[in-house]
This record gives structure tokens, sequence and C-alpha cells, in this order.
């Protein structure tokens, strides 16, 4: 039997001063179900990856001790070799596919592995079969729902043969019945087949039961230690709930029987909608459900069918470039966002073309730094910053133009409590103040009862308002 | 009958090279002919083949009056002798594009071209993320729209988002391909498997012959 | 089990890929290009089109050449967009081939020059010279420029420098300064 190991590990991807992972000792037990947690940003994605033999050959240096796969160093035995001793799911299930359909790439990775062509098909045709997804062994890939995309990725690792399964945040676009489904699967290979499983999961749910042991990386010193199910959120433990508040004023951005679908998938059923103003809005759902679509379709960067209207106007009356100056759009991930190079940069682009000049005053902007611990980072480079700092001057840059519209997509992942405080109290300040209108999908709920208004919630194609009459 | 993709490139670019060369009518006219009756036989779309043409009818009036306007010598000879490699060029890259599938052509060229699989299966790979690299492109102007600036295609801005995606998602693209085994320069199982009889480069070798002696005896 | 032999001088899949992916987004956005050429291509002013637009297809192959830094980067990069260009944007394939090859052969020979030293200015510079010299013999013959009058002949050629030195020199230095303050690219 293979083992993976281990040993007094540390590595970083940029600056040795601030390793992402700091002398780390794990032998997971072979063939037991193992649960990686941590916030974002702590280093589970660079240990998970370092363990499958991808660091530092995709970047990175190794600063103390090593990861052995059997008598080998693991980056040193050919990814062919490797292949069928460990495998890895990624976060992105886009950007990990070489062909265009499941039978493909399960061919291609047979193929890499060397495996005699006469066996190849039915090791297919098996471990489709296993993960009951034969229907799909020739769909285009891109066609298919987050779920299927990540069990299309679990049956070439199951045709691989890989002894380990390392998994790093695979529900991330996965919806939550697909999630119980994909969770009871890596169960019954780890039980039927002995494979050791891996997971990292910011979401706690579900595991009850499941895991056999639960580590974590601690965000301060990235180390790792075990921990026990006491971490677990109890799966009969209904959702916190927040004290809403009535709408006061309407805003001009209404939604007149919207639909939204994506590959012939309804995620919405068409839908009468309309924000209120000064007020920041929680728009909730499990993952997968079409919140970002929803918010892609708001802004004009995906087709939708019935109405968004503008007040009385038709919004498709605006041109793109008119309609981004009513909806501002703040993606979920901050590098698209950027335009510039510095922090100083990229915030004196916004304070040239904002849509709120006597409100945005020198003053304010140094205040709102200082309130996001940002004020000594001001010359800093963008990409440079860490992933929480991104998002920091990425969602400033973007209240700054002050449109009347904001849709904020998922803008506290990877933030510590205290930033997520800052944020949103600055968020909600800029409401206020101007009057305008904020959603925010977050999938975080904790710490939010003081500045969350409404709840807008997305399952079964629905949107139901959580709000007092 | 349908050639092996392998067979139509390398008859595409011996034909194709020497063709920038030579001042043939006849020559022009035989590679637009055969490849059109190639086309036909291997049933590509009319509709694809006219809508190319038509498409391509500016261009190659363009061209032909280019040369009545600023030739020298037979300009008219010159005009008609250009336009007509203007559509033999579009002719003879239809005979590959329009009758087969990329993934057909790259494999072919590991099997019989000695291509190697890190850059069929690279190119590959890279192809299938088509769709969202072109929501990308949309993406980054709409982020610039969203800070009330444009990119404009003279400024470095676009291109240089453009090539900070192409940097991450080539990096989580390869991770992938090697995470499900595949190693650069190791030897991989071969099931994909198509026809190359030995008369097709026999014919390639005929076809290439008469493109030759027709355009340097006319 | 059998280890990697380390060899940093070789095309890795991730650089076929960047390269490819670049390819890709540079064919997008030279579509909008497409447009404003096809204008132009239609009149007997075609060759001036041609040549004022033909920097933009070439700048791939600098690009490729100061990203990766290697022997063949330049003409390798070229060469993937023009594949590109051919099996995803459209049916001119055998020309963009041939065309593809000598614009990068053209791009290299620059970077050749430096002894392959001088990613910078100087190489980016030697690049655009050799690309307009080498990119201009082929279409004396391929485009039939020899058969137009010399005055024109002269005109072309000094257009083609401004585009290519514009597009596949000034335009890429400005990226790679970009791209070098990021601290991403090594």
């Amino acid at each position: 039997m293979t083992t993976l190991t281990v040993s007094d590990f540390s590595f970083s991807y940029n600056n040795p001063e601030q390793p992402e992972l700091a002398h780390i000792n794990w032998t997971p037990t072979p063939g037991s179900f193992n649960l990686l947690i941590g916030p974002s940003g702590s280093g589970k994605s660079t240990l998970l990856k370092a363990m499958a033999g991808l660091l530092p050959h995709f970047g990175g240096q190794i600063l103390t001790g090593e990861i052995r796969l059997d008598d080998y160093i693991v980056d040193t035995v050919m990814p062919f070799e490797r292949a069928k001793r460990i495998a890895m799911l990624f976060q992105n299930p886009n950007r990990q596919f070489a062909m265009p359909t499941p039978a493909e790439q399960i061919t291609f990775a047979l193929e890499n592995i060397q495996l005699p062509a006469s066996e190849i098909t039915d090791r297919v045709t098996t471990s489709l079969e296993a993960l009951n997804i034969t229907g799909l062994a020739n769909q285009k890939i891109i066609t298919l729902s987050g779920g299927e995309k990540q069990k299309v990725a679990l049956a070439t690792v199951l045709a691989l043969g890989s002894d380990y399964i390392l998994l790093d945040e695979p529900f991330a676009n996965v919806d939550p019945a697909a999630r119980l489904e994909l969770l009871q699967l890596l169960k019954q290979l780890q039980v039927q087949h002995q494979k050791t499983i891996i997971l990292a999961d910011h979401d706690l749910s579900g595991y009850t039961n499941l895991v056999d042991a639960i580590y974590q990386i601690n965000p301060e010193n990235h180390q790792l230690s075990q921990t026990d199910a006491s971490v677990l959120i109890a799966d009969a433990v209904g959702p916190h709930t927040f004290k809403t508040k009535a709408y006061q004023t309407l805003s001009p951005l209404k939604l007149i029987q919207v639909g939204l679908s994506v590959e012939k998938r309804t995620l919405l059923k068409p839908s009468d909608l309309q924000l209120p103003k000064a007020q920041l809005g929680l728009l909730s759902g499990a993952n997968g459900m079409g919140k970002s679509t929803l918010f892609a379709a708001i802004s004009h960067q995906t087709d939708y069918t019935g109405t968004i209207m503008w007040d009385a106007q038709d919004s498709q009356k605006f041109k793109i470039k008119q309609w981004a100056q009513r909806i501002g759009l703040i993606f979920q991930d901050a590098i698209d966002q950027f335009v510039d190079l510095t922090v100083a940069e990229e915030l004196a682009l916004s304070k040239k073309h904002t849509l709120l000049p006597d409100y945005w005053t020198e003053a304010r902007i140094q205040s709102a730094l200082s309130q996001l611990n940002l004020a000594d980072f001001k010359n800093a480079n963008l990409y440079q910053l860490s992933g929480g700092q991104q998002k920091k001057v990425q969602v400033l840059s973007m209240l700054m133009m002050g449109q009347p519209i904001f849709l904020l997509d998922e803008p506290l992942a990877g933030l510590d409590h205290v930033s997520v405080q800052a944020m949103l109290t600055l968020i909600k300040q800029t409401l206020t103040d101007n009057g305008l209108s904020a959603l925010m999908i977050s999938h975080q709920r904790n710490g939010l009862d003081d500045f969350i208004d409404y709840e807008w919630h997305l399952s079964n194609q629905e949107i139901t308002q959580e709000v007092p009459e | 009958m349908t050639l092996n993709p392998s067979v139509m490139l390398i008859i595409i670019l011996e034909i194709g090279l020497p063709m920038a060369f030579t001042q043939s009518l006849a020559g022009n006219l035989a590679v637009c002919f055969i490849a059109f009756c190639y086309l036909m036989v291997n049933r590509a779309s009319l509709k694809t083949i006219s809508f190319v043409m038509l498409i391509s009818l500016p261009l190659a009036f363009g061209t032909g009056w280019s040369f009545i306007a600023f030739g020298t010598g037979d300009v008219w000879h010159q005009a008609f002798l250009q336009v007509s490699r203007l559509f033999a060029y579009i002719f003879l890259g239809m005979t590959l594009t329009l009758t087969t599938q990329v993934r057909d052509i790259l494999l072919s060229f590991i099997n019989h071209l000695h291509l190697s699989p890190t850059f069929a299966y690279g190119l590959f790979a890279a192809f299938n993320l088509l769709p969202r690299i072109q929501r990308q492109v949309k993406t980054i102007r709409y982020s610039a729209n969203l800070r009330g600036i444009t990119y404009h295609l003279w400024q470095p801005q676009l291109y240089f988002k453009a090539i900070l995606s192409a940097l991450q998602w080539s990096d989580d693209l390869a991770q992938g391909m090697a995470s499900h085994g595949f190693s650069e320069g190791a030897d991989r199982t071969i099931t994909y498997h198509d026809n190359l009889p030995k008369w097709q480069w026999g014919l390639a070798i005929i076809l290439i012959a008469s493109y030759l002696i027709l355009s340097l005896l006319t | 089990m059998q280890t990697v032999q380390q060899n940093k001088a070789h095309w890795s899949l991730r650089d076929v890929i960047f390269l490819a992916i670049i390819a890709i987004f540079f064919g997008i956005i030279y579509q909008v290009w497409g447009y404003m050429y096809y204008a132009l291509a239609a009149t007997p002013l075609k060759p001036f089109a041609n040549d004022l637009t033909l920097g933009v297809w070439i700048m791939a192959g600098p690009m490729a050449g100061v990203l990766l830094k290697k022997v063949g980067a330049s003409f390798l990069g070229e060469l993937l967009a023009a594949t590109v260009e051919m099996l995803l944007f459209s049916s001119w394939g055998a020309s963009t081939l041939l065309s593809g090859s000598i614009q990068g052969l053209g791009s290299e020979l620059g970077f050749t020059a430096t002894g392959y030293k001088n990613w910078d200015k100087l190489g980016i510079a030697l690049s655009v010279v050799t690309s307009t010299i080498v990119t201009f013999a082929w279409d004396l013959f391929s485009n039939g420029y020899l058969h137009y009058q010399p005055m024109m002949i002269i005109g072309l050629f000094l257009i083609r420098l401004v585009s290519i030195g514009f597009f596949a020199g000034i335009l890429v230095y400005w990226i790679k300064q970009l791209l070098d303050r990021t601290g991403l690219i090594k």
C-alpha cells in the first residue's frame, strides 16, 4: 500500500518571510476520510497541491522538509506514475479537463498512464457506471452542471486507480443535493475501494459521521493541527436568521418576469423583483443555484428572459457603458476588477470618474483606507497584496464609483472577522449617506446581524423575500 | 474519398509555398477547381463555401483594383493572377478546415507527422476554453466600463489583462492535466488510429508535381 | 517509479497552453480589427490596409518572446497564433499558416541578432526591423507587391514599418512594462 508522508514541510509562493505553510507534519492514515479546514487564504489549497506533487513545479519554493510518496520525493515522480497513486480534484472544475467530453477525458487520462489500449474502453465504461454518469459519456463537459463536472473528475480519478484522492474546495459550484451525493460517493470509494480521501472545505455541514479525522490550518502561524468533531455543524441546525427591516423607498431598478437559465437548466422562473434604496440586502441560496447568474443578468453580462426596467425605460436601451454607470458589479475575483497597478493608482482612477465627486473627498478616502487597515499599503502593488487586501481595495474602488445599484458577489470571502466588520460598516455608510442600493452574495452569515436589512433567498428556481410586511 | 489531415497539410503547404512565387493563372485556377471538387466529394456545406466566397469578394475586388490602379506592366493580367491566387489560397484552406475536426487534425499530426503530444494536447486543451476566453474578453472590457473608462485596441491594458488571465488559466489547466497523469515527453498509449494508406502519399506527390509542372509550363 | 528529469530549456505543457490561450485572446481581440481591415480592403487601398494592420497580426510573436525568453519562442508564438487563427477563426488556412511561419521567422530573427540575450528594448526594436524586412520580402512575391509602382512599394514598406513598429514594438513594450510591474512573470 502506498503512503504519503509530509514531514516538517514549509512552503512559500513569493515571500519566504511569510510562508503559506509552516512545518507541517502529517501522515494521513491510509484508507481514511480526512477533512481539512481553515479560512480562505490559510494555505489549504497549497498543502493539497504540494501533496499532489504539483509544487514547486508550478511555482513557489520549499523552505523546509519534504513530502514523500513511499520512498520518493513526491514532486520528482513522473506525473503518469503519480496519477496512479494520487489524484486531485480542483476548485474550478472548468479548468481541469483537457478534452471536450467525459469519455474522451477519461480515455486521455488512461492513455497517459499507459494502460494497454485493449483495457481502456472497459475501464472508461466501468468508471462512468460507478458514478452513475454513463448518460453523460459523450456530452460536452462545458454544458454540464458543477456537480456533474466534479463527478466526471471523480470518475477519471477512479479510472486512474489513485489511492489518494485530494479535493480542493470541490463544491464551490455544486448545488446542495449534488454535494450530498458526491460526499456519499466519496464515502463509498473510501469504504469499498480503500481510498484515502483528503477534502478541503469551508462549509462544515454534512460531515458528521462521515469523516474519520479533521485537520485545520491555523491562519496565523500556518501550522496544521488535528481537531475534533465539535467544529462540525450539526445538520439539524437551521441557518442563522436576520432581523429584517421593511423596504423604505424603492430603487429605479425593476425586474419584470425575469427568468434565467443556463444550458437548458432553469435557474430562475419568471419573477418580479425590485431593490429597495439605501438598504443592504443579502442574496442567499446554495452553490450552483444561480445567484451569480442573476447578477450577470442584471448587469447585462448574460442573457435573460423578461424585462429589466430602469424607471420607465427598458434597460436594453442603455449602451453597456451607460449601464455600467448605473449597476456596479463587484466581481467574485478581485483581479478581474483591477484596471491599474497600485492601490493609489486604482483609487485615483475611481476618484477621477466617480459619480459622487463631492462625497469622495481626499479626507474620506484616507479615512476609508485607515478603516480597512490599508493606509500603509497605498503604494503597494495590487498583484502582490494578500487575497483579503485585494478584496478590500476592490470593494473600495467600486464603492468610490458610486453607482446607484451595487451587486456584490462574495465581497467577504477570505476576510477575517475584523475586516468583515470594517468592510460592511463602510458599505453601509456609503449606501445610507448617498441613498444607494446594494445586494450582496455571501456564503458567510455570521457577524452580519448589524448590517443586513433584508434577505432574498434563491432556491427551487424562486426567490423568496425575507422581509417584514 | 477523404484524405488524412496529415496528407492534406503537406499538400496545402507544398502547393501553397510555391504558389506565392509562381505566375501561373492556369495553376491557380486548377487548384481552385480540384479543391472545389474535393469539397463537393466530401459533402462540405455549399452554404459555408458560398458564404466564404461572398465575404472574400470585396477583398478580391480590392486586390484586383489595386493592381489596375497602382500596377506596372500588364496590369490586367497581374490583377487576374493575384485575384486567382487569393481564391486558390482560400480553397486550399477550406479543403482542410471544412472537412475535418480540430481533434482529428491534431491527433493525425501526432500519429503521422511526429507532432509532440505536449503541443497537440496543450493546444487542444486551450481550444476547449474558447467560450470562456470569449467571455473573459467581455469581462475585461466591462471592468473598464465599470470604472468609467474604455479600453482601446491601441492601449496596452486590454492585452495586459488578457495575458494575466492566460497566465492563471494555463497554470490551472496544466496542473489539471498533470494530475491526470499527462507527462511531458513520456510514452502514452495511442487509442486513436486513423487510416493513412500509402496511396494517399502517392496522390499527394502526384498532385504537388502536377501543380509544379503546370505552373512552370504556363 | 520513474522520476522527472529537470529540463528548463524545453517547452513545458504550461508554456504551450499559455501561448495558445494568449493566441486565442489575441485572435478574439483581432476580430475587432478585422472589421476595420475589411472596410478598407474592398478598395484599391487594400495593400495599404494590409500593411497598416500587419503589426497587429504580428504582435503575438515578440510578445511570446519577451514573456518566455526562450530560443524559438517568437517563432512558435506566432505559429501558434496562426494555427489558432486557422483552426478557430478563419478559413484562410494554408496562407495563414504560411504567413504565420514567415512572420514568426521575422520576429524571431531580431532576438537571434542579440544572441538571445536581450528581451528588452533592443531585442524588440531589432525584431521590428527583421519582421518588417522578412514579411515584406515575402509579400513582394506572395502578394505580388513586386508588380506595383516603385514609389508605391516604398510607401507600403514605410507604412508596414510604422505599423509593426507601433504594434509589435511600442505596444508590446508597454504591455511588457505593465506585466513586469505586477511581478507575476518570472
